[in-house]
């Protein structure tokens, strides 16, 4: 039961991360190339959502326009800066997005300063649900989460949209010839990207605190989800995050606290010894 | 609009002219010892640095006012850390190398000072800050012994905080820390002074800075029934242990550190979450007739009490009595001025509180500043031992109940 109420606590870390790496990896498997720039979108969705919750107080309408303006913002993102550098190596783009993080850092800091900032959200007990203590809020964040996956899941897997988007994923030049246009998959996956972040980036800042350095902090435990999930793999992505939030919590009790950030790379070593490719990814021939 | 080559060189002249006016001016004054006071004017410290900055001029007015240190001028030059390590680095390195400042005053946070140490420790002059970490009294940060802190170690912290324990009572104190140095400083602190009186400590945690939940961390805790949790903590993961915390709804104290447990917290997390959290920082030697000096000074340059700002009360003693050991050196020579610090600020000479009073008692024999901020009595680190504040947080606002001396 202890391990279970520690597993429980490592769901909703899991799922941040997971969402995140879920955002990573399909700039990864389309555009091709690691964005660093995945925190800090993380961290403009959760200042929106901060802001029109102050001034709305409604969650729903920050959670979609936090959704909305990060969407918007990493399409920018892809038309000014990734779209001209399309075809060069992956370090220009790595570096172009490491700057663009930057750039929405700097600009968080100046326009709400670096103190922290907090949701105003009403605190509440934990329901007990078959021994295990559940708190409603995080409950109702992993909710949307699902909700979240769940949308985007459908898209790539049920619309034509999303067909297209796995197929320039799976192999871009036969996506090209059999008549996809890359441009609108493009447009789609950038869209969809900086909508997921948001949500991940809103889930943190209610769950913690609101700076703008949090989805910067948030990067290398997403990079290690995504790469643990395989690269280029949604699912994977969502499934590596839950699955590194949970073994960190539940080896606590051996490890302690400080290592068990360690122990989740250890984790990730394991698999790749294993499993290369990693859980969900496929083995790709040399382009 | 063109510009002729000659009307370039000619504002080439005049910009040159501009660059090198100050230094003109200042040639009037080549006498003048040259102090850099580096505040952090802007980012965390905000709060604070205007105020430290605005103390170091009104001092060097004062002990200029009594005619200087050492027979000379004290002139200062004011530059802002910004809170932050590489600001402050950019801002010493000016000061040091196109100032010539003969020592920089006013260093706030640790990771700031353990910066602009190194810088400090090569120009050979001394530092004096308000940073908290045990790092900064030994070497290799304080290597050459020119730092001097003003501000309580964090290993000074942990013993007010076994202080208030015993007072308030607490039985069965569990400890948190921050896993830095600043972190475990408190809580070790607490914990050797707390075992030193014969308690135990019924659980303790070093928890890693940026985790979307510290649940399972509290629930570590939580298991152990304390009584009283002591923390080692700053604001952002504070506020998320309380929240977290209030949410399971199990009856516990809290200890905090006044940098963690501030108005911003209450802001943060409201009334009912923070009520009765104790929380403890550092205070200024309030009944000091140094104090009065500095109060007025603070009221005058701020329009408020100097209470409300103890880093202020540690820069107006930054400059005294490092103007009272220039003037006890009778040289700017800052390897005779470090040497004659400790034999100006510690005991076993006439007391004295203000400049032009200590400056008067050096012609006929040794002296020893009682400060605005402590007695200002540094050990062989360098350090003082200020006395604590147990603030409560009642009702959203902090009050005050009682000083604890260590």
């Amino acid at each position: 039961m202890f391990y279970a109420q520690l597993a429980v606590n490592g769901l909703v870390q899991g799922l941040v991360v997971g969402l995140g790496a879920l955002a990573l990896t399909l700039v990864f498997g389309i555009a091709r190339f690691p964005n660093a720039a995945t925190g800090d979108t993380m961290t403009f969705g959760a200042y929106t959502a901060l802001t029109v919750h102050k001034a709305s107080g409604s969650l729903a309408l920050g959670s979609i326009a936090a959704v909305g303006g990060a969407a918007v913002l990493a399409l920018v993102a892809y038309l000014t800066v990734f779209k001209r550098l399309a075809g060069r190596s992956v370090v220009s783009l790595l570096v172009a997005s490491i700057g663009i993080g930057f750039m929405i850092r700097a600009g968080l800091g100046v326009a709400f300063g670096h103190q922290q900032q907090v949701f105003n959200v009403p605190l509440s007990r934990p329901i007990r649900i078959a021994g295990l203590a559940i708190n409603p809020l995080d409950l109702q964040l992993a909710t949307v989460a699902v909700v979240a996956l769940a949308a985007v899941f459908a898209i790539l897997y049920l619309t034509p949209i999303g067909r297209q988007m796995r197929a320039v994923a799976d192999n871009r030049d036969l996506a090209r010839v059999s008549g996809i246009r890359p441009e609108r998959v493009m447009t789609a996956m950038w869209l969809i990207a900086g909508g997921v972040s948001a949500v991940g980036g809103m889930m943190l800042g209610i769950k913690t605190i609101v700076s703008p350095e949090v989805g910067w902090e948030m990067l290398l435990p997403i990079f290690a989800a995504t790469i643990l999930g395989g690269i280029g793999s949604p699912v994977g992505a969502v499934v590596a995050g839950l699955v590194l939030g949970v073994a960190q919590e539940v080896s606590t009790p051996f490890v302690g606290f400080t290592y068990k950030i360690a122990l989740s790379f250890v984790v990730l070593l394991a698999v790749l010894l294993v499993r290369p490719r990693g859980l969900f990814g496929r083995i790709e021939g040399v382009r | 609009m063109k510009t002729t080559r000659r009307e370039f060189l000619g504002s080439v002249a005049a910009g040159a002219a501009l660059v090198a006016a100050p230094s003109i001016v200042r040639a009037q004054g080549a006498d003048a010892i040259r102090i850099g006071a580096l505040c952090p004017v802007t980012g965390v410290g905000g709060p604070y640095g205007s105020g430290m900055q605005k103390m170091i001029v009104a001092a060097a007015e004062a002990v200029n006012a009594a005619g200087g240190a050492g027979g000379r001028k004290i002139e200062i030059v004011a530059e802002d850390t910004q809170t932050n390590p590489q600001a402050a680095v950019l801002a010493a390195k000016k000061l040091i190398e196109v100032n010539k400042v003969q020592a920089i005053l006013g260093t706030w946070s640790s990771g700031v000072s353990l910066a602009v140490i190194p810088l400090t420790n090569d120009a050979g002059i001394p530092l004096m800050h308000c940073s908290g970490a045990p790092a900064l009294s030994v070497p290799p940060a304080n290597a050459k012994g020119l730092g001097f802190r003003f501000q309580a170690t964090n290993d000074r912290f942990g013993r007010a905080f076994a202080e208030i324990c015993e007072k308030e009572g607490f039985k069965r104190p569990a400890t948190m820390a921050f896993n830095n140095a600043s972190g475990i400083g408190n809580t070790e602190g607490f914990t050797k002074a707390w075992k030193a009186k014969g308690g135990e400590v019924v659980e303790s945690v070093v928890y890693e800075p940026n985790q979307a939940s510290y649940r399972s961390e509290l629930m570590k805790v939580l298991a152990a029934n304390p009584d009283v949790i002591v923390t080692g903590s700053y604001i952002a993961d504070t506020t998320i242990i309380l929240r977290e915390w209030f949410q399971t709804g199990q009856p516990v104290k809290w200890i905090i550190p006044g940098w963690a447990a501030n108005p911003q917290l209450v802001e943060a997390l409201g009334a009912e979450v923070t009520e009765g959290i104790i929380s403890v920082d550092s205070v200024s030697n309030e009944g000091a007739e140094a104090f009065k000096a500095y109060d007025a000074a603070y009221q005058k340059a701020m329009g408020q009490a100097g209470t409300n700002n103890v880093y202020a009360a540690m820069t107006w003693d930054m400059m005294t009595v490092l103007a009272l050991a220039i003037e006890a050196a009778g040289t700017s020579d800052m390897a005779a001025v470090v040497a004659k610090l400790r034999e100006v600020g510690n005991p076993d000479g006439k007391q004295v509180s203000s400049f032009a009073e200590g400056k008067e008692a050096l012609k006929a024999g040794k002296i020893n500043y009682e400060g605005a901020s402590s007695v200002l009595d540094f050990d062989q680190h360098g350090d003082v031992t200020p006395d604590f504040g147990a603030y409560f947080i009642e009702g959203g606002k902090l009050n005050r109940r009682y000083v604890v001396k260590i």
